[in-house]
């Protein structure tokens, strides 16, 4: 075994390495940043997307807690039975609470003081409380017909600012029985957002028909926005580089089979596709796989990594040809495959389980079994490979894997291959044991998801197609052809010579389609097919909004300003961008 | 440039080889016709000779090229390389025996990547060094083309064309091949860089024991360079002969045209020597019948030219082999440029061939 | 490659993608979750309406599985499903209690009326600010127009429709910023629907006073209504000018809605196409030969810049379609959209079916028409 010392020159080499591709990535963003400064319009539209970023972010901080309502809280949700209140943004109306007040002696719910308390029920439908209110004066008192009264009937209890007293004078008046509702205004300390000046509890945006902060839903919409915009983006851009690669790369019929459905996909309108899968999807409740599917995936993983990891191994003078290679690497994966396909499906053709043959019925224990097993199974394919078939000693292949997990070894040794390795086996590790037949990957999949997976479903296909063209183009290059020649991998090929030169466009992409998502997911939320109605969330507000929105226009003026301003920002950053990664700038 | 000729061994060998590409035409994207790249080509190339192969651009020396390296398929025919048809070495072994240097030197360079990257990745992918020794690998390299080691970290663009050639050339060094294909290698160069890229593929074809083929359309350059030359016309090989010979007496009037057009600084060598083709190269995808060159040929006879297809035969004791009826014997003189124009029945006459 | 063979080969590509279509209709009418057979029986599902041979009973539920034939293998469902496609049988609206092929001819016309009227507006807008835009680059006007056409792309379409509606469709009492011209409630536009409420959608639910087998597109179809069923309207509407104003007066704010992104993202791609074009060599020469600017940029750029605009125009038709769905949701008209959203919120699954096939039949023909059209222009695009 290599001591410590052995790699000094080596770590310092790759250290060295490291800090000189950092020099040159600070160098080449310096640059990209100089051509980026230049257009006001990008610079804008930075500004808008930090600020909304900031905003998302920090919605907790900035935003009021009505106690009207939990915002966050969509389930617990009581009917209203008052008037709505939909107060104009910047009215002292804010802070004024209406309360019915019985003034019949003979009820039973008759008191001469009364709480102050707000319409809110806190808990279940049997055991609730509600909180109490700080009143600070009293607006007005009327009667059940809507007659204004003298508000001196009613005091508020010097000694306790949350209690009013009833007068003689409004219990003995035998005409109010049917009880009086006065307005008061409180002492709204949820309301007060802690960057204004005292005193000055107004809410900015108005509230809604249910009494909540539109202000402070805004915020929150910001987060959810944000949230679907990114995750759909970076899983579309995925599964489109993935695909479109593919297609790319490898051309011929695979290429044209791929197409042929994103012409489907094409052919129809993304925001009908998107609304039929949202509707296809209505009673699914959480995403999961069936298991043979989540084993094979880690699977195929790991024998696509071992037979390149294995060739790799394999001397060059050894190899008998190319033929035997190929037809090795067919036989590997089968080798490997079968056996643990049926050794994690807990299957034996005798129908016979695994777990009953060897009496595990602890979980646990039979997934570490499982799992070393695995490890020990492949290992035993691979040197036998090597062993008997190609007939080479098995030194080399245990040196390579002695090389992958020595700490002598610099950074760069610690391949991608071994953390795929241990990836896989994780996954294996974490799936096989599961019960039920299904591994949940979704647990709630609520209907926020839908749209997110609805809008990733109607947008691989656009991806595919640019990463495909791009694939196509370098493809064709000339350092593309130098790098087969001198024997490099297709994976090779791919990722280090082929997408390091076709990402520009898919950045651009990116950062637009982050500001369409956001679009299409509130288009969605507005016909009534994305996330739950009473949730902060901008198209969903601006639908609630449509019943008031000759009344009360702030209710769809600001959600929409919002979605405006966020998508504004997006597709000015990446116009900026494309100027950035536009050849014609650079130098 | 001294030859050891007592090591006369072949090398590489093509056996009528062949490369055709599929023309898909139609509604159903049914295969219609082949453009004939390379229609049978006949070829032993020696253990450290410098083979040129020069031609027209559309001849199919670049794909000639590519065939025999095994980059692109073979469509019919063989590539027999020390022995051994070349779909039978495993591909691995190929690439680290033979080897190609690129045209475009700026192009051939992947410009995100770092020339130690660059020069080192035929080691990396071949896992021959890593680390440390990948660094002293890549910086040997570099001092054996005449760069520095402090070029190392530098990008391809920052690189002059000749540099970048330099470049390309300790990449391909670097697998220490045996074999390697310079497929236009100074094209792209300023003609005072490229006499220095000559001398520097003399010297390291000396000093590795190499074996070239080398591809062009400058035949001053395949003059300074070449043992041996192969003219292409429509992808076949029509004369193949020691450079000296060639351009001494050259046998076909294909040569002979070209020979003519190269621009000679003296004032000996008058005007009207100067072999003006007159037409357009017939399209590979439908070569002529007979002789392929006998729709420009100053020379071809009628019934016999344009009806049976000469083969490579050779005419002297040194090896040089024409594929041609009326092969001209030393000292013979072509038509005048005049005289040709009167037999083709295109009244414009493409005016410069090269 | 001959033009014909163009488009003869156009045609056959659009095969596959039809079937792959279809095939994907069936699969989402199929996972969409509610049994059509529960749904048409309602709460009688549990009647028993027949016997079999053996004296069974069979209920109302299991009738309907019979007679839509649920029960068969999905392939054979397929088949035929494929096949009555072929033949216009659509099957049933379950909602609407029509067959989905009248449904979906009521409202289509209605879809493209609004569609393209938009890009017709949007088209000319967007490529004239376009032209302005490339000709004073980065002057004060490119800059501007530059920002207002990417804030329109942003803009999301039933806000600004909603918008368009509190400004221009109330009257300024109500907080618009205009009275009405012609009548006098709202504001200077109508503020939903196809036409004035009074007199659309009688008891029967059609129009009746319009020609019965007409366009569908009341634009045009207003100019054959009879005088004798103009005789019975109201005095406001009683000529075919009035009805056509009314029809034009309606369409004017869902179009706007409609069409500012596409002439916002069309100013874009204009005054980026017409720079290269600038930019050429032909360009060059013909300023050099003393041509004025105007004759420069109108005769000889705007020509060639304008060719890739047209392949554009099919993207457009399908985003148009597309925003449909919000728009005609706004301003209540009874489109594909709106249809499509009804029938999606009541698992109408025949029609969302017919629905989605039918957009995708229109996008697929205007995508083609619209390469024909490029192939003509540009002859370089047929030896791809």
């Amino acid at each position: 075994m290599k001591s410590w010392d052995d790699g000094r020159e080596n770590r310092e080499e790759s250290r060295r390495r490291l800090r000189e591709a950092l020099a040159q990535s600070r160098s080449d963003l310096s640059r990209s940043w100089k051509i980026y400064k230049r257009s006001l319009l990008a610079m804008l539209g930075l500004f808008m997307v930090i600020s909304v970023s900031m905003v998302a972010m920090f919605a907790e901080e900035i935003a009021v807690e009505h106690p009207y309502r939990n915002l966050q809280d969509t389930e617990d949700k009581w009917s209203i039975d008052y008037e709505p209140r939909r107060v104009a943004p910047f009215s002292e109306e804010c802070d004024w609470h209406e309360q019915k007040i019985t003034t019949n002696p003979n009820s039973p719910l008759f008191s001469d003081t009364v709480v102050a308390e707000s319409d809110d029920k806190v808990g279940d439908d049997n055991r609730y409380y509600r909180d109490t209110l700080s009143v600070i004066r009293i607006i007005k008192l009327e009667d059940s017909k809507g007659y204004n009264l003298n508000t001196s009937l009613l005091s508020i209890d010097p000694s306790n600012s949350s209690i009013l007293i009833v007068s003689s004078e409004l219990s003995s008046n035998t005409s109010l029985y049917t009880g009086v509702w006065v307005t008061y205004e409180f002492d709204n300390e949820a309301m007060h957002h802690w960057w204004l000046p005292d005193g000055y509890d107004v809410c900015i945006f108005g509230t809604n028909d249910q009494g909540q902060d539109l202000f402070s839903k805004v915020l929150y919409g910001a987060k959810v926005s944000l949230k679907i915009g990114l995750t759909v983006a970076t899983l579309t851009v995925i599964i489109g580089t993935i695909v479109g690669s593919i297609s790319g790369y490898f051309g011929g019929r695979v290429d044209e089979f791929i197409m042929r459905i994103c012409d489907i996909f094409f052919a129809i309108p993304g925001l009908i596709l998107a609304m039929a899968f949202v509707a296809a999807m209505n009673q699914v409740t959480s995403l999961t796989i069936p298991v043979w599917l989540g084993v094979l995936i880690p699977l195929f993983v790991m024998a696509s990594i071992s037979s390149s990891y294995l060739s790799s191994t394999v001397p060059l003078d050894s190899i008998v040809n190319e033929r035997t290679m190929n037809r090795l690497t067919y036989y590997r994966w089968w080798i490997l495959a079968i056996p643990i396909v049926l050794f994690f499906l807990g299957w034996l053709p005798f129908g016979i389980g695994w777990p009953d043959l060897f009496g595990l019925s602890d979980d646990n224990t039979w997934r570490l079994i499982a799992t070393f097993s695995i490890i020990v199974l492949a290992g035993i394919v691979t040197l036998a490979d090597r062993r008997f078939v190609l007939d080479t000693s098995i030194e080399g292949g245990l040196e390579r894997v002695r090389e992958s997990f020595d700490w002598t070894n610099p950074w760069r040794y610690l391949t991608f291959r071994t953390v795929a390795v241990f990836i896989a086996l994780a996954l294996l590790f974490n799936f096989s044991g599961n019960e039920g037949g299904e591994i949940v990957l979704i647990k709630d999949f609520d209907r926020l998801w839908k749209v997110q997976a609805a809008l990733i479903f109607t947008g691989w296909p656009g991806y595919s197609r640019l990463i495909r063209g791009q694939v196509l183009y370098v493809k064709e290059m000339t350092f593309v052809e130098a790098a087969r020649s001198v024997g490099a991998p297709s994976g090779r090929i791919m990722f280090r010579h082929i997408l390091p030169n076709a990402w520009a466009p898919l950045l651009v992409a990116f950062t637009l389609d982050i500001g369409g998502t956001i679009l299409s997911a509130s288009g969605l939320s507005f016909i009534g097919l994305g996330a739950e109605p009473g949730t902060a969330e901008w198209g969903i507000l601006i639908s609630e909004s449509r019943r008031y929105f000759l009344d009360s226009p702030w209710l769809m003026l600001y959600p929409g300003l919002a979605i405006a301003v966020t998508v504004l920002g997006f597709n000015l950053l990446g116009d900026g961008i494309r100027d950035v990664v536009d050849p014609k700038n650079r130098r | 440039m001294t030859i050891d000729r007592t090591e006369d061994q072949v090398l590489l060998e093509l056996r009528d080889l062949k490369k055709w590409f599929p023309i898909k035409e139609g509604m159903l994207s049914t295969v219609k016709s082949y453009v004939r790249a390379v229609d049978g080509v006949n070829l032993q190339i020696k253990r450290g000779e410098t083979l040129g192969i020069v031609g027209e651009s559309g001849c199919g020396k670049t794909t000639l090229g590519r065939v025999l390296l095994g980059l692109i398929p073979i469509t019919d025919g063989s590539v027999i390389y020390d022995g051994d048809d070349i779909r039978n070495i495993p591909d691995r072994e190929l690439r680290r025996r033979m080897q190609i240097v690129f045209q475009d030197p700026g192009g051939s360079m992947n410009p995100r990547m770092s020339v130690r990257s660059i020069v080192g990745e035929p080691l990396q992918v071949n896992r021959l060094a890593e680390g440390v020794e990948l660094t002293q690998r890549v910086a040997e390299l570099l001092d054996s083309v005449g760069l520095k080691r402090e070029h190392m970290n530098r990008f391809p663009h920052e690189f002059s064309g000749g540099q970048k050639q330099r470049l390309a050339l300790a990449r391909s060094l670097s697998l220490d091949p045996e074999f390697i294909l310079l497929d236009e290698p100074t094209s792209a160069l300023d003609v005072s860089v490229q006499a220095q890229v000559l001398n520097l593929l003399e010297e390291i074809q000396e000093k590795h024991g190499l074996t070239f083929v080398f591809i062009t359309h400058a035949l001053n350059v395949v003059n300074h360079i070449s043992d041996r030359v192969a003219v292409m016309y429509l992808g076949k090989i029509v004369e193949l002969a020691d450079t000296s010979s060639l351009f001494e007496k050259p046998a076909h009037p294909y040569t002979h045209a070209l020979l003519s057009a190269i621009p000679e600084p003296s004032l000996e060598k008058k005007a009207s020597e100067r072999i003006v083709l007159s037409g357009d190269v017939p399209s590979p995808a439908n070569p002529p019948s007979g002789c392929r060159f006998h729709t420009r040929c100053p020379i071809a006879e009628k019934g016999l030219c344009d009806v049976e297809e000469p083969q490579l035969k050779t005419i002297d004791d040194a090896g040089h082999a024409v594929a041609c009826h009326f092969p001209l014997g030393p000292g013979m003189q072509l038509k005048m440029a005049e005289e040709s124009e009167d037999i083709s029945d295109d009244d414009k006459p493409s005016a410069v061939l090269l | 490659m001959k033009l014909h063979e163009f488009v003869v080969r156009r045609l056959l590509l659009l095969v596959p993608v039809m079937v792959g279509v279809a095939v994907f209709t069936f699969a989402i009418a199929h996972i969409i979750p509610g049994d059509p057979a529960a749904i048409q029986c309602g709460d009688k599902c549990g009647l028993i309406v027949d016997y079999t041979d053996d004296g069974d009973p069979i209920t109302a539920y299991e009738a309907n599985r019979i007679r839509l034939k649920m029960d068969d293998p999905v392939l054979e469902q397929f088949w035929r499903y494929i096949t009555d496609l072929a033949e216009g049988d659509w099957g049933d609206s379950l909602l609407y209690h029509r067959p989905v092929v009248d449904v979906v001819k009521d409202a289509a016309p209605i879809t493209l009326e609004m569609s393209f009227l938009a890009l017709f507006i949007a088209y000319p807008l967007g490529i004239f600010l376009g032209i302005i835009s490339a000709v004073r680059q980065d002057r004060m006007f490119d800059h501007v127009s530059r920002f207002f056409a990417i804030a329109f792309v942003s803009l999301p379409i039933f806000w600004f429709a909603m918008m368009l509606q509190l400004y221009l469709a109330t009257g300024t009492e109500h907080g618009g910023i205009c009275d009405p011209i012609f009548g006098t409630e709202g504001g200077c536009f109508p503020i939903y629907g196809r036409h004035d409420p009074s007199f659309t959608y009688p008891e029967d639910g059609y129009m009746w006073f319009y020609p019965e087998g007409g366009t569908g597109f009341h634009l045009i179809d207003s100019w054959f209504v009879t005088d004798e069923k103009l005789a019975t309207l109201p005095a406001e509407w009683g000529s075919n000018w009035l009805l056509f104003k009314d029809t034009l007066m309606h369409l004017a704010l869902p179009c706007t809605a409609l069409g500012i992104a596409s002439a916002g993202s069309l100013l874009r791609y204009m005054r980026a196409s017409l720079l290269e074009v600038l930019h050429e060599d032909y360009v060059r020469t013909a300023r050099a030969k003393g041509l004025s600017e105007f004759r420069v940029v109108v005769v000889h750029a705007c020509r060639n810049a304008l060719v890739p605009i047209v392949t554009i125009l099919g993207f457009s038709i399908g985003g148009a379609i597309g925003g449909a769905v919000l728009t005609e949701t706004v301003f209540a008209f009874n489109g594909m959209g709106r249809v499509a959203v009804t029938s999606l919120q009541y698992l109408d699954f025949t029609v969302i079916m017919g629905v989605t096939l039918i957009t995708s039949v229109i996008f697929l023909l205007s995508n083609l028409i619209v390469d024909i059209t490029y192939a003509i222009i540009d002859p370089r695009v047929r030896l791809e």
